[in-house]
């Protein structure tokens, strides 16, 4: 019975592996210089080392909202895609419709200027 | 493998409606996005022709046998093609009135039109759901274009509570709602109306299920009422009215009624209808509420759209009880109440929105104080809605009334009659002083009416159909009836 | 074994969390939004249950619209979220008080 988990444990322990481990090869072996360009913010201008309990910009809800929609339709493409070849003709086009529709969408939100930071 | 995903045209043709809609609002949409300020009229005008068109393309499907297409997921009879004309002509009057208010309050915004065709298309799959599946899409449809739709007056702070409260609450119904659908669904093993029918009305239920089918209905009760705003399910209602723009209400307030009754009576009466006896109950205690606190807490409104928010809480509770009767005659006089409710509950908006001026909202009572000496024509149409609502006999809502109360009597529910009428007569008293503030006091500020000339024949014609339908109600209940 | 009936207690459990979270919260709006996830999680448990053990694929399939719906209405509540705090500078249940009668 418990010997039916071990796939189970030694999938954790090489998550774990290949995780902490090259973190901790970084840590050992690369030189640690900090200087002012590194420390400064990059990428989503957030403080590197902060208290992660802290309040957002509203600016990130936006994001927010706009990746949420785009990122569930692939919950319908992969189902899809699995059973395409059976489908045929109907389904691409069913699926051409509703990707059609998603990319209305995506072209009202750039028009209006959803995808601008600023 | 065989191929047998093939495209029916035949049953693509049954979904036209549908379908021209949907291109419809890409149309729109994407023009909308490339029109300059100077043209943004375009878009109401197209909306108007997308909504005209889609009710020729319903009108031309009644009278077709009723078909379930779809993989048993979408019906077409008489009462989804009937609903939806109708859900297309009191639209076209909305959005005629809605255009007024947008100007004056520079709301004027191509995403106002492009929401409400989607509401609508939601609005079309409810009525033509056949699984529960195509309900709570079409009702999630629905919400979703509402709650945004209130939240377009971005600027006023009422109006963004008003919809953050429509959201929550409206989330939470959909909660129960698919709650009960999923008890519904595992006792019976199928999301098909017609499957669940034939489930639920076999002889030799056993006790457990019978259990579960009820605990599974008390939810989808639930959810329905809290769509339909009926008691004590209705703390959404009067907030919201008040916080939307005069417009939006108008919207909410009438044309989602019909796609909350279709879904109702493809649930409850198509689906478990065999289960009437346990569902009855529940709508009986919802029905006596609802008249009975939106006959009393009106009283107490200085908000007119508060008060007709409270006024269509009681108005909710008439149409329940056509559903506890439990015959075709009730459910027929049901459908007859709710057209006629829109078509009342339009007018009142509508001479409310014309008495708005550029930046300001009337929506006091006070407001209407010696409306008959600056524009008699429109203090006579308000009357006969005030009239007509509280239920006084030439005007239409009378018969509505009427129909609903024979059918309770005859079903043997005489005391529910009896309190349905003393709340009746009770909130005659809020109607009746609206005419008073209209007819014998006078003005404390300066009425002028300056809506331009469509508005107004659309008002018209639609306080005349209130008398019209009045003279001759049987025609339109023959019709209601015929639906079932 | 797991039966059925586990399930469903399971998302009656969750269920109950999600609503009483919505009534008794009045902190913080997100809170609100993550209570109404919580119970369309209890139904989609339901679903996926009942999907199984009656060997019935449609509950499955109204989980994957479950799923979207939902999505689109977290969507629309953030986006509800942000014109609440342009228009009052904060996010807390307690400022939604103005309408009343």
């Amino acid at each position: 019975m418990l010997e039916n988990y071990l796939p189970i444990m030694v999938f954790i322990f090489l998550g774990i592996a290949f995780g902490v481990g090259p973190m901790l090869i970084g840590y050992l072996l690369g030189p640690n210089k900090p200087d002012k360009e590194k420390n400064s913010q990059f990428e989503c201008g957030f403080p590197p080392f902060d208290d992660s309990r802290m309040y957002f910009n509203v600016r990130y809800y936006l994001v927010a909202i706009l990746f949420i929609l785009f990122d569930l339709e692939v919950a319908f493409v992969f189902p899809w895609a699995v059973v395409q070849s059976d489908l045929g003709w109907f389904g691409f086009i069913s699926m051409s419709i509703f990707l059609f529709l998603l990319v209305v969408g995506f072209i009202f939100e750039w028009k209006n200027g959803a995808l601008e930071w600023e | 493998m065989m191929n047998t995903f093939q495209f029916d045209t035949a049953s693509l043709l049954l979904a036209l409606p549908e379908i021209f809609l949907l291109s419809a609002i890409v149309v729109v949409l994407l023009l909308d996005l490339f029109l300059t300020k100077r043209f943004k009229q375009v878009t109401y005008y197209l909306t108007q022709a997308s909504l005209l068109i889609t009710g020729v393309l319903s009108y031309n499907l009644i009278g077709h046998p009723e078909t379930v297409i779809f993989s048993n997921s979408f019906v077409l009879d008489d009462m989804a093609s009937v609903f939806k004309v109708f859900m297309m002509g009191f639209s076209m009057v909305a959005m005629v009135y809605s255009r007024h208010y947008l100007t004056q309050h520079s709301l004027f915004r191509g995403e106002y039109f492009i929401l409400v065709l989607l509401s609508i298309l939601g609005m079309m799959v409810m009525v033509s759901g056949y699984s529960l599946l195509t309900l709570y899409l079409g009702l999630e449809i629905l919400s979703l274009s509402l709650y945004t739709l209130i939240a377009i007056a971005r600027k006023r702070s009422g109006a963004i509570e008003a919809a953050l409260k429509y959201f929550v609450l409206g989330a939470i119904a959909s909660g129960l709602l698919l709650y009960g659908m999923s008890m519904i669904y595992g006792i019976s093993g199928s999301l098909n109306i017609s499957d669940i029918s034939a489930f639920a009305s076999d002889a030799n239920l056993g006790a457990r299920e019978t259990l579960i089918i009820n605990f599974g209905l008390v939810f989808l009760v639930i959810g329905i009422a809290f769509k339909l705003g009926a008691v004590p399910f209705h703390m959404w209602v009067p907030d919201v009215y008040q916080g939307s723009p005069t417009s939006v209400t108008m919207f909410i307030s009438t044309v989602p009624k019909i796609a909350a009754v279709a879904m109702l009576v493809r649930i409850l009466v198509d689906g478990l209808g065999a289960m009437h006896a346990y569902w009855a109950d529940l709508f009986m205690v919802l029905a006596v509420l609802s008249i009975a606190l939106g006959s009393v807490v009106a009283l107490m409104q200085t908000n007119i759209k508060r008060m007709l928010a409270y006024s269509t809480i009681s108005h909710v509770g008439f149409i329940m009880l056509g559903f506890v009767t439990g015959v075709v005659s009730g459910y027929g006089a049901a459908v007859f109440y709710v057209f006629v409710y829109i078509l009342i509950s339009l007018a009142a908006f509508g001479i409310i929105i014309l008495l708005n001026k550029e930046g300001f909202e009337a929506d006091q009572i006070s407001d209407f104080k010696g409306l008959s000496k600056h524009s008699p024509w429109f203090a006579l149409m308000m009357l006969a809605v005030m009239l007509s609502m509280a239920g006084v006999p030439p005007f239409i809502g009378f018969y509505s009334k009427f129909f609903i109360l024979q059918q309770v009597i005859s079903a043997g529910f005489i005391t529910l009659a009896v309190v349905a009428v003393v709340f009746a007569v009770i909130s005659a008293y809020y109607y009746l002083q609206i005419i008073k503030s209209m007819y014998f006091e006078d003005a404390d500020k300066d009425i002028t009416i300056s809506a331009p000339m469509d508005i107004q024949l659309v008002l018209s014609i639609n306080a005349i159909l209130i008398l019209v339908v009045g003279i001759f109600p049987d025609f339109w209940m023959k019709l209601a009836l015929s639906l079932f | 074994m797991v039966s059925l009936s586990d399930y469903l207690i399971l998302s009656a459990i969750i269920f109950c969390i999600g609503l009483v979270g919505i009534f008794v919260n009045r902190t913080n709006i997100i809170t609100l939004l993550m209570c109404v996830e919580l119970i369309l999680v209890a139904v989609n448990t339901n679903f996926i249950a009942f999907s199984h053990f009656l060997g019935n694929e449609a509950g499955q399939i109204f989980v994957f619209f479950i799923l979207t719906v939902a999505a689109a209405e977290v969507a629309i509540g953030l986006a509800i979220l942000t014109l609440l705090f342009r228009n009052k500078g904060t996010i807390s249940v307690d400022v939604t008080n103005s309408l009343k009668g």
